[in-house]
């Protein structure tokens, strides 16, 4: 058939289907095409499709696919009284059908007057490629993967055909490249030759996603074997040396697993056997009050199997010497060297390149988790550098700003508005507290830094026990607005969480404020002629008390702001703030007082060491966070101010 | 011993009104007398007594040494666990030989300690004895684990932190960070210690089930009684002669102490390894009377209360800090128990248990910002109504004010 | 007097020989130099006074020898066996034999003036020394001996915080006898001190230097002239002019730096 003809078919019966009503809904495009090829339908044999299938291949109508699985599935019948296709189904006798196009039900038939259509096993086999082939050229970007995920998780040899043909007219560059890298994983395992399947590895060598990890281990999957000499013909993955590789007792337990030994007697075996065996409160000669002596046991033992009741001992030396008379070894499941040769170099490759991507995963995480520290521990800094002041209340200050953000979101549900509420309204809260706090206590304790730190620590459990009153025991949700939910992802290995760039750029926002504030405002001017030298900042005419105040506000204020970005990812609850006080104190003792590049060095160092750590030892938080203060009380003695450290006068002993 | 009280004339009040107590609470308990106080309440004073012991401990290297420990009541701590693995130990070895006597053949070593261990350690998905646990068996070996191990850890840590003269709060931030450490490395599974769970059944002495819990209170009471003043007397003897001026002139001036040809460092490394020392001697009496010990009791906030207990009896003076610890803690327990009556406002009742710990935090800067003398305080100003002009310590209050040219 | 409370400590054989010697000492705080290729060497015994004006490097002088500072470059040398200061501690300096009076007095308030004394009396300075250590009656009468020439032989009971401005200054130079040091840095003694006191200290400070060396650093130069000694200059941390006071005071350069240009 002309394709402009087609064309022509096509657009008119298209108009047709819109126009006509839904009883001749039937009257379809693809029941059409089915009907210009109505025999070889019927009665498909493996030559005779081929024409069908490049035509349905090339109409590009929405339900072939369908059409193909269930053709290959016996699901389409011949109504012979109209001689039209149906999806159909027996219900007591007579059918109930589908239209071949739309799947809708159109009423029923007699059984008698339905013929079911048979391919035969060719002709299932060129359905299910061209099905593939279909699936795999879905216009429905999500067909298209589930497509894809459904041949990597099985693939099989026919299908490498119809991927490949798909590549090209492929819209999508992510899927364009997976199904690249799927081609080549499935050449490298069904390739026709050794050469074909090598170079196909090699293309695989460059990549980092788990697809094609799982790929190529699944090329180098090898089974343990044992034997008393290395088999000639199988493809040795490695010789394994007891002692180096494996222990004595697994290469034993290797040989008994293999029947090549007898079975190990264990110590509990010997006590059931003994316990069967008691004569006259004896066994085998030896009294049973003795038997708490291991040696006696032994000796009792050895009476028994020597009378054959039991299996005789297997001895430690027994046991190296069938060790040393057995090889033990991997092998290969593939069995071609060459093949497996070059998937291993090539799954060298591939995992040295996502260790270095999982280094800068590390980094983006510990970025992230350094600007929480920052953001936490910077108003810790402040009002420790400018007043000596240690605020253990600090805590509670974040907490305080996450309730904040947690009443605001009560109050306006949409996410987005109650956060841009909740920021400003939090600074103000802590800021409001800090001031409080700085008026009403700390103010009159002044060169008693210890007693602060006690004095603030009363504040901190009042206030932790009052939130526990105000707000119950359970943890509260600080919901985040949808456009923070997501992520971005570089590939499978690098990843980072929206809401954290977004914490990340906060604290970006308030380490530039900080530095205005500091070095161009005249605030700043002040704080830092009180940091230096309070006394002759006071008779500059400076209010030592007022520039106090509004720093400790300050301080408190950015903790406030801290808290709503932590609850926004973690949970709100009264404890949350003595989680991350000692964290922040770290901070600022490793990075040295004062200074707002010291906290940034500190927050730094702290959230680089703390995911550096974890990543060593992924399961165990608890452990790193251990090893991460012994560092620190290590650190200390190296550099004790810190590291950006004040020298000299200033800095003071 | 004469010019010791003199210098001290707290010390016969101390020991007259804690014999007193002793023979108050003898009277009164199950085991010995009336039975108006409960077994229960008898451990609780028992415990109160080893609390004011570790507290005295505290002011030595506080109130004293100008050390704001935070990691006190981790030494504490790991003087109970130190004590707790023997009476673990012990006890669970009693229990598996009694279940192993009938078995058809006796037990090797092996076997009952392997019993024992799939017992201890069943809950963290163990079945075998880690190294620490080594000397479990023994208790002499165990008793000396009880003084080594907060010893050698105060040793260390501190030789370690005052080497690189880290002093005042950073110092304080640090020992916090060390409990901290401490109590986050116990709370793992693996550590060898049970992980959360903890060592429990402590008060359950090996080979003396048929002895009542009422005689067993009783007479951890007087051990605690004896070991509380047996503290007194040595920390009272060691700060009221040249050694307490030492320390005392390095709380106010560590500088000038040096520029003295002191070597400051290993002052403050004694004061701060003995004081660790009696803390988990303190603990060792105390877990046997709670029963029950976990990493819980070993986070820093416990070490923060030890703190506030010293404060509120005032510091500087063992008397001040003892009265600190009984009176809080005694008084925490029966606001958090339900002891207290609640108070009804009318539109809103206040229920202790949830507001005790805001009273306490509201009192603790109370007494923070008007009477940093703490309780102590009130023995002052009766001391001085019965002799004016009287000279001493102007506490570390007045005397850390002094700005000095050594200390820039 | 004198003698019996300053244990004799120097031989007389080994008199006039250099007991401490700083050379080419620089050190600098944020690249401000505040000492800059210092020398300085003075014998035992001998009295010196050290002036200068404001920032001239006196007290960082101080703290590099009792290794309060540790300097970028130079040495400091002391004793007979040329001992480096520079590798001991604070602590180990002051027991070597170096004593220092700071220009505030600096006493332990908090304590009876006997306690400060006895705090500072030469005796072994090991924690278990301390914690073992019995009043003697040796030490006892050292300690009134010492009070008597400070004149606080009654104040002894009472706290060194009560004591007036000047009595503390007295009690600090008393806390450096009981050290009985071979070298004493007295850092401004005369500050706060009446006429009478001054004479008092002047004498004292002159009997102390026929046995010890003695430093003093002093703004005032009647002080100065008064001690009849040899007279360093310092200025923008290092030496400007020795000799004797009226040498120094005709030297164009210490009038240039003393009156401003």
């Amino acid at each position: 058939m002309l394709p402009k003809l087609r064309a022509l078919i096509l657009a008119a019966s298209a108009l047709l289907l819109c126009l006509a009503p839904a009883a001749h809904a039937q009257d379809s495009a693809l029941q059409d095409l089915l009907q210009t090829h109505a025999e070889e339908v019927a009665d498909p044999g493996r030559r005779s499709v081929g024409a069908l299938m490049d035509d349905l291949a090339a109409s590009d109508l929405p339900g072939v696919a369908r059409f193909l699985e269930r053709w290959a599935d016996k699901k389409v019948y011949l109504n012979k009284e109209d001689g039209r296709f149906y999806y159909g189904e027996t219900e007591d006798g007579s059918f109930a059908l589908r239209d071949i196009a739309s799947d809708e039900p159109v009423g029923t038939a007699p059984a008698a007057a339905m013929e079911e259509i048979r391919p035969n096993g060719g002709v299932r086999r060129v359905i299910s490629g061209a099905l593939v082939e279909f699936q795999l050229s879905d216009p429905d970007r999500a067909a298209r993967v589930d497509a894809l995920d459904s041949i990597s998780r099985r693939p099989t040899a026919d299908q490498l055909g119809p991927l490949r043909e798909s590549i090209e007219g492929e819209p999508d560059p992510a899927l364009k490249a997976r199904k690249e890298r799927l081609a080549n994983l499935m050449t490298a395992r069904f390739g026709a030759d050794t050469e074909t399947r090598v170079a196909a590895i090699e293309r695989l060598s460059g990549a980092v996603d788990l697809e094609t990890r799982a790929g190529l281990s699944r090329i180098l999957s090898a089974e343990s074997g044992v034997a008393p000499d290395l088999p000639a013909d199988a493809n040795i993955a490695r010789e394994l040396e007891v002692g180096d590789d494996l222990t004595e007792a697994d290469a034993y337990a290797r040989l008994v697993g293999a029947d090549l030994a007898a079975p190990l007697v264990t110590n509990a075996d010997i006590r059931d056997a003994l316990a069967a065996n008691i004569e006259d409160g004896a066994v085998g000669g030896v009294p049973v009050a003795e038997l708490s002596d291991p040696e006696a046991r032994t000796r009792a033992y050895a009476a028994l199997a020597e009378a054959g009741t039991v299996p005789p001992l297997v001895t430690p030396e027994e046991q190296a010497q069938a060790a040393r008379a057995h090889v033990f070894y991997e092998v290969y499941d593939e069995p071609n060297p060459a093949v497996t040769d070059a998937a291993s170099a090539a799954l060298s490759e591939v995992e040295a390149r996502v260790a270095r991507h999982q280094v800068l995963d590390l980094g983006l995480d510990a970025v992230s988790l350094a600007s929480i520290y920052f953001l936490a521990a910077i108003g810790l800094a402040i009002t420790f550098g400018v007043m000596g002041v240690i605020n253990m209340a600090h805590g509670e200050f974040i907490m305080m700003g996450a309730y904040t953000g947690y009443v605001v979101q009560q109050v306006i549900p949409n996410y987005t508005a109650s956060l841009i509420v909740a920021l400003p309204l939090a600074f103000l809260v802590a800021f409001a507290a800090g001031v409080a706090l700085e008026r009403l206590v700390i103010r009159h304790l002044y060169h008693r830094p210890l007693e602060t730190l006690l004095a603030t620590f009363g504040i901190s459990i009042a206030l932790q026990q009052l939130a526990k009153n105000i707000f119950g025991t359970q943890a509260r949700p600080l919901t985040a607005p949808s456009w923070l939910d997501g992520a971005w992802v570089m590939n499978d290995v690098v990843g980072i969480a929206n809401i954290r760039i977004a914490i990340f750029v906060l604290a970006l926002i308030f380490l530039a404020l900080l530095l205005f504030i500091l070095k161009r405002t005249r605030l700043g001017l002040e704080v830092r002629a009180v940091t230096q030298n309070p006394g002759m900042a006071g008779s500059m005419g400076i209010d030592p008390g007022r520039i106090n105040m509004m720093t400790f506000g300050l301080g408190s204020g950015i903790a406030g702001v801290a808290g709503v970005a932590i609850g926004l990812y973690a949970q709100v609850t009264s404890e949350m703030g003595s989680a991350y006080i000692v964290q922040s104190f770290m901070t600022v003792v490793v990075g040295g007082v004062g200074n707002v590049w010291g906290t940034l060095a500190g927050a730094t160092l702290i959230g680089g060491l703390q995911k550096g750590i974890e990543w060593f030892n992924p399961s165990n938080t608890l452990a790193a966070q251990t090893y991460m203060i012994l560092f620190i009380i290590l650190f200390i003695q190296v550099r004790p101010k810190g590291i950006v450290a004040l020298k000299g006068r200033a800095a003071g002993d | 011993m004469r010019e010791l009280v003199r210098s001290n004339p707290s010390i016969p009040w101390f020991l007259g009104i804690l014999a007193a107590f002793c023979l108050g609470v003898t009277f009164l308990a199950e085991a010995t007398g009336t039975g108006a106080l409960s077994t229960s309440f008898v451990k609780t004073l028992g415990r109160t007594l080893c609390l004011c012991l570790v507290a005295i401990a505290m002011d030595v290297v506080w109130g004293y040494c100008g050390i704001l420990s935070l990691g006190h009541m981790a030494f504490f701590g790991l003087g109970g666990y130190a004590i707790g693995m023997w009476l673990m130990y012990a006890r669970t070895e009693l229990i598996v030989a009694e279940s192993l006597a009938n078995a058809p053949i006796p037990p090797t070593p092996q076997e009952v300690e392997d019993a024992i261990a799939s017992q201890i350690f069943g809950v963290v998905g163990a079945s075998d004895f880690p190294a620490i646990w080594a000397f479990a068996d023994s208790f002499v070996l165990q008793m000396a684990m009880v003084v080594l191990v907060p010893g050698l850890l105060a040793l260390v840590f501190g030789w370690l932190a005052f080497r690189s003269r880290v002093t005042g709060v950073y110092l304080s931030i640090l020992t916090q960070a060390m409990t901290l450490a401490l109590s986050l490395y116990l709370f793992q599974n693996d550590s060898g210690l049970r992980g959360n769970n903890g060592l429990s059944g402590l008060q359950n002495l090996p080979g003396l089930g048929a002895v009542p819990q009422s005689v067993v209170s009783i007479a951890f009471f007087w051990a605690s009684a004896l070991a509380l003043a047996a503290g007194y007397l040595a920390f009272a003897w060691a700060v009221s002669g040249k050694m307490g001026s030492v320390v005392r002139g390095i709380r106010d001036n560590e500088a000038r102490v040096r520029f003295l040809g002191y070597h400051v460092e290993s002052f403050k490394l004694f004061v701060f390894t003995l004081t660790a020392i009696v803390s988990g001697l303190a603990g060792a009496l105390y877990y046997p009377q709670a029963g029950i010990i976990n990493p819980a009791e070993i986070a820093p906030i416990a070490s923060i209360y030890l703190a506030v207990w010293v404060a509120i009896g005032g510091r500087g003076r063992l008397y001040g800090a003892a009265i600190g610890a009984a009176l809080v803690s005694l008084l925490s327990s029966w606001f958090t128990g339900g002891g207290a009556p609640d108070i009804d406002l009318g539109f809103y009742e206040i229920q202790w248990t949830d507001w005790w710990l805001v009273l306490l935090g509201v009192s603790f800067v109370a007494v923070t910002l008007y009477a940093p003398k703490g309780i102590g305080g009130l023995v002052d100003l009766i001391a001085e109504r019965r002799r004016p002009a009287r000279t001493g310590d102007l506490g570390p209050d007045t005397s850390a004010l002094r700005k000095t040219e050594a200390a820039e | 007097m004198t003698d019996v409370v300053l244990a004799p400590e120097a031989p007389a054989s080994t008199r006039k020989s250099t007991l401490l010697e700083l050379s080419g000492v620089s050190v600098s705080f944020d690249g401000f130099r505040a000492i800059n290729n210092l020398s300085f060497q003075i014998g035992e015994p001998e009295l010196r006074a050290v002036i200068g004006p404001n920032g001239a490097g006196k007290t960082t002088f101080m703290d590099i020898v009792t290794g309060k500072t540790r300097p970028d470059e130079g040495h400091v040398l002391w004793g007979e066996k040329s001992v480096n200061l520079l590798k001991l501690s604070e602590s180990r300096i002051a027991r070597e034999g170096i004593g220092r009076k700071f220009q505030k007095p600096t006493v332990f308030e908090a304590q009876s003036v006997r306690e400060n004394l006895a705090m500072a009396l030469k005796n072994p300075r090991g924690p278990f020394d301390v914690l073992l250590y019995r009043k003697t009656e040796d030490g006892a009468r050292r300690i009134e001996e010492i009070a008597r020439e400070i004149g606080l032989a009654d104040h002894l009971p009472r706290t060194a915080g009560e004591l007036s401005h000047g009595q503390k200054q007295w009690l600090e130079i008393g806390m450096l006898l009981a050290q009985a040091p071979r070298l004493l840095l007295v850092d401004e003694p005369a500050a706060g001190m009446t006429p009478a006191e001054r004479e008092h200290t002047t004498d004292l400070l002159k009997r102390l230097a026929r046995r010890h060396a003695v430093v003093v650093v002093e703004h005032d130069m009647e002080f100065v002239r008064r001690l009849d000694c040899k007279v360093t200059v310092l200025h923008e941390g290092s030496v400007l002019a020795e000799g004797s006071l009226d040498h120094v005071t005709s030297n164009q350069q210490v009038i240039d730096v003393y009156l401003g240009r």
